[in-house]
């Protein structure tokens, strides 16, 4: 959440800036395997779609391209094989499985693509409820954004890192040290005035202090402007491993992440 | 070595030194000022040509020669004020005060003084850069204003991350590696608004001077460069106001007698309007910024003056009553100054600084406070020993808290838990002795010793790591992550978890080639025990300040500088060029990915690695006549790195672990390979004044992506080799003119307007290029963000 500090600090001096497009010369690197493996567990199911997305990393001002992998499958520690994923349109993959599968066990992810095998592991992150979640009146920087305020209540038995997806590719992390065991409750203001009627399907998903920080550092990356107050960017790097070899990482991260979801229809 | 062994060190060198002489010598003391307000002047020359030596005043406007009985002429001399020339039959030791005039703006003739010693190229303090307030006034500026960190950027080895950054760079090295001190007091964030302003009320200031090498054993505590500054002491004779009207702020400034020449005070205050940066519609907001200058001197008696002075600055944004963000400094100090004897000179200062970082946002519920305080001790000696020889010594104790931060609920129903981030503790004791000694009339030297000791002391809980170590390595990974702690230890207030001691040798010399031509050398050690927690290329006012302790070294420089000074014309014109190199060690880094903000265990991203910087820097300088000016040049580089930790004897670089970077040295964010600055003031006649500069910098090493790849939606460019790539180069033309009505004679409030042009050919020089998809259009792109283009601005200054 403190995070979010630097960037309203941010948003004070940019706009007293200008800002445009610009061509620039880029450096290059090798193509890369990217693993998009977020297995989301819907609550209360008793089974769950699995779906991993499998693509081509490219220079920045090209197009990302889906890649079709030799095999995709998920196993536990012990070798037992619990789903091969099929893919259904091109670099997608997806199994349906018992969602006790995911809860019981670290669950091994191997990929095999261009002769390498590429592992990743996680085991199941347990989310909290929304409490509530409605529509706010109160704008921040500007007079169009929409507000939204969302509920709920931390547990307090662990540390717990949590994930908010906001739909339209809007992402947030929060973790509990400040607010541990309470009702919580913050707004999240959307940079536009959003239609009425529409509907936004917002999720809270548990995740790991390593996911946490995984998307906690792709959410600033991906996000573009960081100003004058620019931290030394680098690779952000995931949870796969190529077992063949090292240095012919893959990005991506697999994580399986229990998750509640609303939705809400702006007013 | 502990301190009681230094200190009987220094007072049995101090009793030969005192023992050394024993002719029949006078002393000549006193102290000089300025005519009209009692203002006393630093840095002022006081010649004897007899002999071919001098002595310049100290920061109190104190000076004292000893001299053989005899006859001799006076010289005092200033620049910009005009030269007093008295003789003097030395029979006995004499008191003389010196009220100096300056001098009308236009020089109608220069007063030609000949063999006489010329302190800029015959003192050892080399690396040195001195502006007075005057000039400071007449650089153009954005927005008017006329700002004393904007005018040193503009000399050799200084530079900046350009508009909106805040601090400054000496010989590469980092914001937080600047000992700022006004009035002796520390401050710990320079600049106001991002930097668009400096905390310094230009009015307020009395004379600024850079340390950028050969720094002296009174300072420590910073291992780049020394920024002194001292407040006006007040105008002992008349009550004066000025002030001025621009277009983002105002100031305004009384000074005053209390007791005529005995006591006065100075009361200056400066603010922003409100609204300033955040034009925002319909939505109420405020952004703007204020400080507040007080001196009181009291003169109690020849030997005796006392000094109260404080400073308060705050930043406030607020936007809608949500977000509410408010920062600054607070300075307080107490000095008195003490004279023994006619020539040993003594300064106790009691001091208090802190730093305030204050936020409310209300939409998350919370409220959050972070700072640091210090109580600081000083007494300093000077000792003229004799017209050859100077020891200056004394001792200085510094008690720091730090709060990294502590959050509260901002309302009832918020689910917030008021939370205390562990706060530190440290105590910083030096003792110093420094010695100017002029060996013969070509050789000077300045040397002397400080021995620091930090002492980081105990706090409610440490983090106790396996094999130490908080930092873990992933193999498979090949990335730094933190290490989870195995215990956590109560060490309780009282402890003392880690002890720093240093000694740090300073020596410097100058070698007279002839009456305008000297070299100079010089090698200083400092070390630094606080370090600015922060991995952006400048800093923000949110970042946190940290003692060493266990798991943080402190940093280590040794700096060695070499150069060359000329006088041409007399002083006319004035050439100095250097060439510096410097080594620090334990420079920290951060691992990738690092979250500095309310991180209670800081160690956990935190690695030592080392920085070296080297460069060469030329000033060339018209000081006198209708123009006057000067050209800076520096060529420079400026590195670091941070290799893992289990070094092979080989090559130094760990088989186990990858280091930050691939253990290669990289640019830090502070390179700039060339940095041009001109600088030019015309004096068209009694109305107009002209000045313009011109500046040209390398761009700033930043990333350029190498790649992309998409995650959950999100496009995200990533990164090589840290900052492999630059911005483009840096440059801008600023003009202004400074219009003084003829009207103005006779009148009893003096006015004045300043026209400025900054940025005229209006060039959009990037602050950042960031790389990201543009949602609208789902392409992506590489947007350039500049700060400002042209700005012109006008301001009225007035005094009466």
């Amino acid at each position: 959440m403190m995070k979010k500090i630097i960037y309203f600090l941010l948003i004070a001096l940019t706009l007293s800036s200008c800002e445009d497009v610009v061509y620039v010369e880029l450096p290059s690197d090798q193509q890369r395997l990217i693993v998009d493996g977020l297995i989301r567990v819907n609550n209360g199911e008793s089974n769950t779609t699995v779906t991993i997305k499998t693509n081509l990393t490219n220079s920045f001002f090209e197009e990302i391209e889906p890649l079709t992998v030799t095999n995709i499958q998920l196993s536990n520690e012990s070798g037992t094989l619990i789903a091969n994923l099929a893919e259904s349109s091109k670099g997608i993959y997806t199994a349906n499985i018992s969602t006790s599968l995911l809860k019981e066990d670290t669950v091994l992810l191997t990929i095999i693509y261009n002769n390498e095998i590429y592992e990743a592991r996680s085991s199941f992150n347990a989310s909290v409820p929304i409490d509530n979640l409605v529509q706010g009146e109160g704008t921040l920087f500007n007079e169009d954004e929409t507000e939204i305020i969302i509920t709920y209540t931390d547990d307090p038995d662990i540390d717990n890192y949590y994930l908010f997806d906001f739909d339209f590719n809007e992402y947030l992390v929060s973790e509990d040290t400040f607010y541990k065991g309470e009702q919580f409750e913050f707004s999240y203001f959307y940079d536009t005035e959003l239609q009425s009627g529409q509907s936004l399907q917002i999720s809270i998903l548990g995740v790991d202090d390593i996911f946490y920080n995984y998307m906690n550092q792709i959410i600033v990356q991906s996000g573009g402007n960081q100003g004058p107050f620019q931290t030394p960017a680098g690779t952000v790097r995931g949870n796969i491993v190529n077992t063949s070899s090292i240095d012919n990482y893959a990005l991506g991260f697999f994580t399986i992440s229990e998750s509640y979801t609303q939705t809400i229809t702006i007013d | 070595m502990n301190i009681y062994k230094i200190c009987s060190f220094l007072s049995t060198y101090f009793l030969i030194m005192v023992s050394a002489f024993a002719q029949q010598k006078y002393t000549i003391n006193g102290t000089i000022s300025e005519l009209n307000s009692n203002e006393s002047l630093i840095g002022v020359e006081v010649i004897v040509p007899e002999l071919g030596t001098g002595v310049t005043t100290n920061e109190y406007g104190f000076y004292s020669i000893t001299l053989p009985k005899g006859d001799y002429t006076l010289i005092v001399n200033y620049l910009g004020f005009s030269t007093v020339k008295t003789l003097v039959n030395l029979e006995k030791d004499t008191k003389l005060d010196f009220q100096l005039e300056e001098q009308a703006e236009v020089l109608e003739e220069v007063v030609v003084l000949e063999n006489i010693e010329k302190t800029n190229i015959s003192t050892p303090q080399m690396s040195v850069s001195n502006l007075a307030v005057k000039t400071i006034k007449k650089i153009p500026v954005v927005l008017g204003e006329s700002d004393v960190l904007k005018a040193i950027v503009l000399l050799p080895g200084v530079s900046n991350a350009g508009e909106g950054s805040s601090g400054f760079n000496v010989r590469g090295g980092s914001a937080d590696q600047n000992l700022i001190l006004l009035d002796e007091a520390t401050i710990f964030n320079s600049s106001h608004l991002f930097g668009f302003f400096s905390v310094f009320n230009p009015d307020a200031i009395k004379d600024i001077k850079l340390f950028k090498g050969g720094i002296p054993s009174r300072y420590g505590g910073r291992v780049s460069s020394v920024l002194e500054i001292f407040q006006k002491e007040g105008n002992s004779k008349e009550f004066k106001v000025n002030g001025g009207i621009g277009i983002v702020a105002s100031r305004i400034l009384l000074e005053g007698p209390i007791k005529e020449d005995k006591a006065a005070f100075l009361i200056g205050g400066r603010s922003s309007y409100a609204h300033l940066f955040l034009p925002l519609f319909d939505i109420d907001n405020k952004a703007y910024f204020y400080d507040l200058n007080t001196k009181l001197n009291f003169k109690l008696n020849d030997n005796n003056n006392i000094f109260l002075s404080g400073y308060f600055g705050r930043d406030v944004f607020s936007i809608s009553d949500s977000f509410v963000n408010t920062y600054g400094n607070s300075v307080g100090n107490f000095r008195w100054n003490h004279l023994f004897s006619n020539k040993l000179f003594s300064n106790l200062s009691l001091i208090y600084s802190d730093y305030y970082y204050g936020l409310k946002l209300d939409f998350v519920g919370f409220k959050w406070n972070s700072g640091i305080q210090n109580f600081n001790v000083k007494y300093d000696l000077k000792h003229y020993v004799k017209n050859n020889l100077q020891i200056n010594y004394g001792v200085n104790n510094i008690y720091y808290q730090f709060n990294p931060g502590k959050i509260v609920p901002s309302s009832a129903d918020s689910g917030i838990i008021e939370e205390q981030l562990i706060q530190k503790y440290a105590n910083e004791f030096a003792a110093y002795i420094d010695v100017e000694h002029d060996i013969s009339k070509k050789l000077s030297l300045e040397y002397g010793i400080r021995f620091s000791t930090f002492n980081r002391l105990g706090q409610s809980e440490l983090n106790v790591y396996a094999n130490n170590n908080p930092v873990d390595f992933d193999e498979d990974l090949l990335i730094y992550k933190k290490a989870d702690p195995i215990s956590i230890q109560t060490p309780g207030r009282k402890s003392s978890l880690t002890t720093f001691n240093n000694l740090e040798p300073r020596i410097a010399m100058a070698y007279r080639i002839n009456n305008d031509n000297s070299i100079k050398a010089s090698y200083t050690r400092l070390a630094q025990y606080l370090h600015l927690i922060s991995n952006t290329s400048s800093p923000t006012p949110l970042d946190v300040w940290t003692p060493s302790g266990p798991f943080i070294k402190p940093q280590l420089l040794d700096q060695y500088a070499l150069g060359y000074f000329k006088n041409i014309k007399n002083t006319d014109y004035s050439l100095e060029t250097e060439v510096y190199y410097k080594q620090i060690k334990n420079r920290i880094d951060y691992i990738d990915g690092a979250n500095l903000i309310a991180n209670n265990a800081i160690e956990q991203v935190i690695l030592n690695g080392e920085a070296r910087a080297y460069g060469w820097e030329l000033l060339f300088r018209k000081n006198e006549g209708k123009f006057q000016g000067w050209l800076s040049y520096t060529l420079s580089k400026s590195e670091q790195r941070t290799p893992g930790r289990i070094a092979s004897p080989t090559n130094g670089i760990s088989p186990l672990e990858t280091g930050i970077n691939n253990s290669l040295w990289y640019n830090t964010p502070y390179d700039k390979t060339h940095d041009i600055s001109l600088f030019g003031s015309y004096d068209f006649n009694e109305k107009w004044n002209f000045n313009a500069n011109f500046v040209f910098q390398t761009g700033q090493p930043t990333n350029y992506p190498i790649g992309q790849f998409e995650f959950q939606g999100l496009t995200i460019p990533y990164y090589g080799d840290r900052n492999s790539e630059r911005l483009p180069n840096y440059n801008r033309l600023d003009v202004s003119a400074t219009l003084n009505p003829t009207k103005n004679k006779n009148r009893k409030i003096q006015g004045e307007w300043v026209f400025s042009i900054y940025n005229l050919y209006n060039r959009k020089n990037a602050a950042s290029i960031n790389f990201s998809r543009n949602n609208d259009t789902g392409v992506n792109e590489a947007v350039r963000t500049s700060i400002f283009g042209i700005v012109p601005a006008v301001t009225y200054n007035f005094k009466f």
